[in-house]
């Protein structure tokens, strides 16, 4: 009776068709997390995003959410997502109403974090304030792999600090936190490529409670990520064994991956680490997180010091109201700094224009 | 032995069809022994395969006045189709139907899981009834299951069918052979139940 | 299955095909009956091992075919009857054993081998044709066409494997095993040797050339004993226009497409039931009457071949002939007959008008089936720990990303190339062949192969041919993960017991042979997970995939959905919260009915929202744990077994 058999039906342009085609397939995927948590059909362990099944469906965010999507290119998707918040591109470092030097004024937060503790310090502020009620950071997860969780107090705030150089997911976190249509104020601290995705999820038209409830966002600067089975790995072939308590890539001209142990500081040059990078990293234009409300990073030749811009108006106020608390110190950053900086961001988002045509 | 009455044809082909676990060869079998126990030459054919796997099951009593046939009903030669589920039902005339074929089915539909998955559609009920009427010389359309939920066991509908069918001027037999086959293969604990399956399945046509 | 040393002699019974020939065997006085179980011939020696108390026999279900046949053969020796059951692939997995026995030869016991065949693969992977050995091995080959002649012909089978002290091997078909059919019994023997073998006596193959010259005389001594056995016949006109020359079911197929197109007066049917050798004598002399010839039979053109190979020696004698079948395409070469088939190929060559029905009919009915009629997929039984176990496989190899691949084997996770199975079984071949294609995979590395490999087995099948090819791996250290899906039955032939199990056919306690143990002697990583806990398994085996190295194994634990149905049940009702169910919504689009496809969670298309088929569902918990909104809710079922 097999000319009774009818053929199963596939929609032509499933959106997660789509998604697995021309992102996840195509090796662009960087594991910010966007897509993770809209659905059950996209899942994410140990680092990775997968959609092993059809969703059938022709309409869905997945897609519009993930920074990596070839359409619309980088600029233009930048572009109107900058227009969007009444903010102009400005290239390289994207829209700005200060830069400073900057680290936290106590200790206990300067100890902590990866650097000056700027992060975490505007962080507990923003929680502290009001300004949101909630916060999505990045923190090791299972298998060391780092995953997203949701902090509501200092305390968790403290206990996320430190950087882990690996993709995380963890918007995984912040779809699940805004599945509640209503609820506090969100804060995320992202990567670029979670703040880019971030900015379209408030953009959304289909998800209005990221547009609600989405109310800081803090980026950090990002030159590449590794994979978490990357970095497992990479420590794996260095031999290393047990918990890392810091990693580390000092400014140019170190050219090295520090990774610090219970035991021992180890530099792993940076070609080595480059083996196993995400490939997606390659096509990302942006090294400061510009659809930020205020981006933070290492502050060249500076230990302990971060580099800080205030983007947003609410960023500003931010910055500004830690700065009257005593909360951050903030210094004008040296001319050659910011030099090097501007050419650094010019020269990844050249780096990612070339990376797209050859493909 | 020679069997007392004539057939309704001969041979009499009844083509028992539904879905894996509904009892199908089971009711094949009590129809069988019954006729055999009258004289009649009986050949039942069973078709399961991977049948417990949610698959299609047709069973074959063929049955003649004397000598024995072959397992197979030829295409579009079947005497009456029983059917525990409306939508095997049509699946079976297609290949065994005729303009004078009889149809007796249960009206509970089993979803196959393609159906369930969103892949196909099952067709509309009143659709069903229609095109099986359209297609057949008679047709019963018989809320078996729902008899059975009754006698406490949706298992029942088996029973519940043959007892239409032994109403439905078919067969050479009437419930007490059907019953004392039954017997043979059930624990007397069970056939209370089974009884009353098979009375309470005739008197759908009464 | 019943007990057939209690049927009363002469008084007509219902009987199925295999209860026929294993009713037939007891009446002939076999006394050791093995089989692997495998449809269609499970109910052989099922119906054996039931009556194995009351005839006073041994009936084992042997660990593969081989060994079965095996250790028949050595009861033979010692001059009891013995027989060996299979489907036709199981006569592959024989082969070996059955080439070099037919040089030994088979010892004064009749040994008798059963092959079910199985045209169409109504319940097999293939539908072989098992005739091949007969020819192969030189062995006498019987075909009966009805239950009757098969308990006739597999007594007979045993007096011709004594008579010329070599296996006789009896070929049934899916319809023949599965028809039931008025029998009579016959008297079942009072007495059976005492078995001895005279340890003078060898049972070897050598010296091969003058054992092989006696092969040859003792298959020209058993053609002789056939011709005279009456299992061949002809029915039809002195000089018919058409000769149809069929053997198995397809000679009741052909004697109905005689009726049907009323032409039993143009042609004439010669039966053949003793097949190989073929009866020369008689099938030259039927040749000599007619000009066109018609082969019946399923599913290779066996006869068809011989017996044209046969013509041709005798064709200067017989002239010019016009020969019918499967080569020139009057009869398919593939899948069953049926009467239909055979009244066309008939009609076409008589040339007369042939319809099923008429073509009004058959043109609506055609149109109305292809608009209304869904297909009845096959899948897992609901709450079948196979389709959780696919489950973790398909959701932790996309997590893995690295295209791993998945090698199948034989049994109910067959179905795992389905959509039941998520489409996510590569490859299926024959026995235990999962593990060997995964080995070989598994050795790829060197030349830059980096897709991970998984391998899942039944228990049943882990015991029957895994064995091997899992000591191979050991030893030549292959990369993968081997995933034995141990539901502790032989479920997809109807629950037969195994090693594993610890029970024998009879139903008697014996030693069991536990997967762990084995992974245990052959120094195998392993672990046990509950297939039901998809974290755990998934977890389990994202672990294994990582790990790399030699072969691991996963152990997933779970007894079959339906013995747990025989034992108790499962221990959840299931309900389902259509409040927080997302139904259609974005995001979901019935994640649950149109993905995990259980038979026991439908969509309610009206309420918008998925619902528990009460009658259907089992209440094994899985789906609870797939519902992105914890909408399906496991709620404990008193009255239970855990």
């Amino acid at each position: 009776m097999a000319n009774h058999v009818a053929a199963e039906a596939t929609p032509p342009a499933a959106c997660l068709n789509q998604l697995k085609k021309q992102v996840l397939d195509a090796g662009l995927c960087v594991a910010c997390g966007a897509c993770v948590g809209l659905c059950p059909h996209i899942i994410f362990y140990d680092g990775r995003v997968a959609a092993p099944d059809d969703c059938g469906l022709s309409q869905g965010r997945c897609l519009d959410l993930c920074p990596q999507a070839p359409e619309p290119a980088q600029e233009s998707k930048r572009r109107a997502l900058h227009a969007q918040a009444g903010q102009t591109p400005a290239p390289p470092l994207g829209p700005h109403a200060g830069i400073w030097q900057a680290r936290a004024a106590s200790p206990d937060l300067a100890g902590r974090a990866q650097y000056g503790g700027v992060a975490s310090a505007l962080l507990a502020l923003a929680l502290e304030e009001g300004l949101i009620g909630e916060a999505v950071v990045t923190r090791g997860g299972q298998r060391g792999a780092p995953q997203g969780a949701l902090v509501r107090d200092r305390a968790g705030v403290l206990a996320a600090a430190g950087s882990i150089y690996a993709a995380g997911g963890s918007l995984l976190a912040l779809n699940q936190a805004l599945a509640q249509e209503t609820g506090p104020k969100l804060g995320l601290v992202g990567l670029p490529c979670q703040v880019l995705a971030a900015a379209a999820m408030k953009a959304h038209p289909s998800y209005p409670a990221a547009a609600r409830r989405l109310g800081l966002v803090i980026g950090l600067f990002c030159t590449w990520n590794l994979p978490a089975r990357g970095l497992r790995a990479l420590l794996a072939a260095e031999g290393l064994q047990g918990p890392v308590k810091k990693y580390d890539i000092p400014p140019p001209p170190a050219q090295v991956f520090l990774v610090e142990t219970e035991k021992e500081t180890r530099e792993i040059p940076l070609a080595k680490v480059r083996e196993h990078t995400l490939a997606g990293c390659a096509l990302c234009p942006d090294l400061t997180a510009e659809l930020a409300d205020v981006s933070i990073g290492a502050a060249e030749g500076r230990p302990g010091w971060n580099t800080l811009i205030a983007r947003s108006a609410q960023g500003e106020s931010l910055v500004k109201s830690a700065l009257e608390r005593g909360l951050l110190i903030l210094e004008t950053p040296p001319a050659e700094s910011l030099d090097h900086l501007r050419a650094a961001a010019a020269a990844k988002r050249a780096r990612a224009a070339q990376a797209w045509k050859e493909r | 032995m020679n069997p007392a009455a004539k057939l309704y044809a001969e041979p009499l082909d009844i083509i028992i069809t539904g879905v894996g676990g509904q009892g199908n060869v089971l009711a094949s079998q009590v129809l069988g022994r019954a006729l055999l126990k009258l004289g009649y030459g009986v050949t039942v054919g069973e078709t399961f395969g991977l049948s417990q796997r949610g698959g299609a099951v047709m069973s074959m009593v063929r049955v003649v006045s004397q000598g024995v046939m072959g397992p197979l009903v030829p295409e579009n030669r079947a005497t009456a189709i029983l059917s525990l589920e409306p939508l095997e039902a049509l699946r079976v005339l297609g290949a065994y139907g005729h303009p004078q074929v009889v149809v007796l089915t249960n009206d509970r539909p089993l979803m196959p899981v393609n159906v369930i998955a969103g892949a196909n559609r099952y067709p509309d009920m009143a659709d069903l009834q229609a095109v099986l009427a359209e297609l057949s010389s008679r047709l019963y359309w018989l809320p078996a299951t729902d008899v059975a939920l009754e006698l406490g066991n949706p298992i029942l509908a088996n029973v519940v069918m043959l007892g239409a069918l032994a109403a439905s001027g078919l067969l050479p037999l009437g419930l007490p052979e059907l019953e004392a086959a039954l017997a043979e293969m059930f624990p007397p604990a069970k056939m209370e139940a089974n009884r009353q399956a098979l009375a309470r399945g005739a008197a759908l046509l009464a | 299955m019943a007990d057939l040393s209690k049927l009363m002699p002469g008084e007509t019974v219902l009987l199925q095909g295999n209860e026929a020939l294993a009713r037939g065997a007891l009446e002939a006085g076999v006394a050791f009956c093995a089989a692997y179980p495998g449809n269609p011939s499970s109910e052989i020696l099922e119906s054996l091992a039931d009556s194995a108390a009351g005839a006073g026999i041994y009936a084992e279900w042997s660990v593969n075919e081989k060994v079965a046949l095996e250790s028949a053969a050595a009861a033979a020796y010692t001059g009891l009857r013995a027989m060996a059951s299979m489907k036709q692939n199981g006569v592959n997995v024989a082969q070996d054993f059955i080439c070099n026995l037919t040089i030994s030869g088979s010892g004064p016991g009749g040994l008798v081998l059963i092959t079910c065949d199985d045209p169409s693969g109504i319940s097999s992977t293939n539908e072989q044709d098992a005739r091949f050995i007969a020819r192969l091995a030189d062995l006498p080959l019987l075909e009966p066409a009805t239950p009757a002649e098969a308990m006739a012909m597999i007594k007979f089978a045993f007096e011709l494997s004594e008579e010329i002290q070599n296996l006789v091997v009896l070929r049934s078909l899916s319809r023949l095993s599965h028809t039931r059919a008025g029998i009579v019994p016959g008297p079942l023997p009072q007495t059976r040797p005492k078995p001895y073998w005279d340890p003078k006596v060898n049972h070897a193959t050598m010296p091969v050339v003058p054992l092989h010259a006696k092969m040859h005389e003792k298959l020209a001594r058993a053609g002789r004993l056939m011709a005279a056995a009456g299992f061949n016949s002809y029915e039809g006109p002195q000089k018919p226009e058409l000769l149809i020359i069929a053997s198995g079911s397809s000679v009741l197929y052909a004697a109905e497409a005689l009726q049907l197109l009323k032409a039993e007066d143009k042609a004439g049917i010669l039966k053949l039931g003793a097949t190989w050798p073929l009866p020369e004598e008689l099938i030259l002399d039927h040749l000599a009457k007619c000009g066109r010839v018609l082969f019946a039979e399923e599913v290779d053109p066996f006869l068809e071949n011989e017996i044209k190979a046969l013509y041709a020696q005798n064709a200067g004698r017989l002239g010019a002939k016009a020969f019918f079948g499967k080569a020139t395409g009057h009869l398919a070469a593939i899948g069953e007959n049926t009467p239909g088939r055979l009244a066309a190929a008939m009609a076409r060559i008589l040339g007369l008008e042939w319809r099923t029905v008429d073509e009004a009919y058959a043109k609506r009915s055609a149109e109305l089936l292809a608009k209304l009629v869904p297909p009845r997929e096959f899948g897992f039984c609901p709450g079948c720990p196979h389709r959780a176990s696919y489950w973790a496989i398909k959701q932790t190899l996309a997590v893995d990303g690295r295209q791993g691949l998945v090698s199948g084997d034989i049994g109910c996770y067959t179905l795992g190339v389905l959509p039941t199975g998520f489409r996510r079984v590569n490859s299926v071949h024959c026995m235990g062949s999962g593990l060997g294609i995964s080995n070989g995979l598994g050795q790829l590395g060197r030349f830059g192969f980096d897709q991970p490999v998984v391998s899942v087995v039944g228990d049943s099948t882990f015991y029957h041919s895994a064995l091997p090819a899992l000591v191979n791996a050991r030893w030549n250290q292959s990369d993968y993960v081997l995933c034995v899906l141990d539901n502790s039955a032989t479920a997809m032939t109807g629950f037969q017991p195994h090693p594993g199990t610890g029970r024998t056919a009879t139903g008697q306690p014996g030693k069991q042979v536990a997967v762990e143990s084995v992974c245990q002697a052959l120094g195998l990583p392993y672990a046990i997970v509950d297939p039901y806990d998809l974290a755990a398994t998934q977890e389990a085996l994202y672990d294994a995939l990582q790990q790399g190295g030699g072969v691991r194994v996963l152990i997933f634990r779970r007894l079959c959905a339906l013995v747990q149905g025989r034992q108790g049940g499962h221990p959840y009702r299931m309900r389902v919260d259509a409040e927080a169910c997302r139904g259609e919504n974005c995001g979901c689009n019935r994640f649950c009915s149109r993905v995990f496809r259980c038979p026991g969670l439908t969509f309610d298309q009206a309420g918008g929202a998925a619902v528990i088929d009460e009658v259907t569902c089992v209440g094994c918990g899985v789906c609870a744990q797939i519902c992105p909104a914890g909408a399906i809710l496991a709620e404990p079922r008193k009255e239970a077994a855990a």
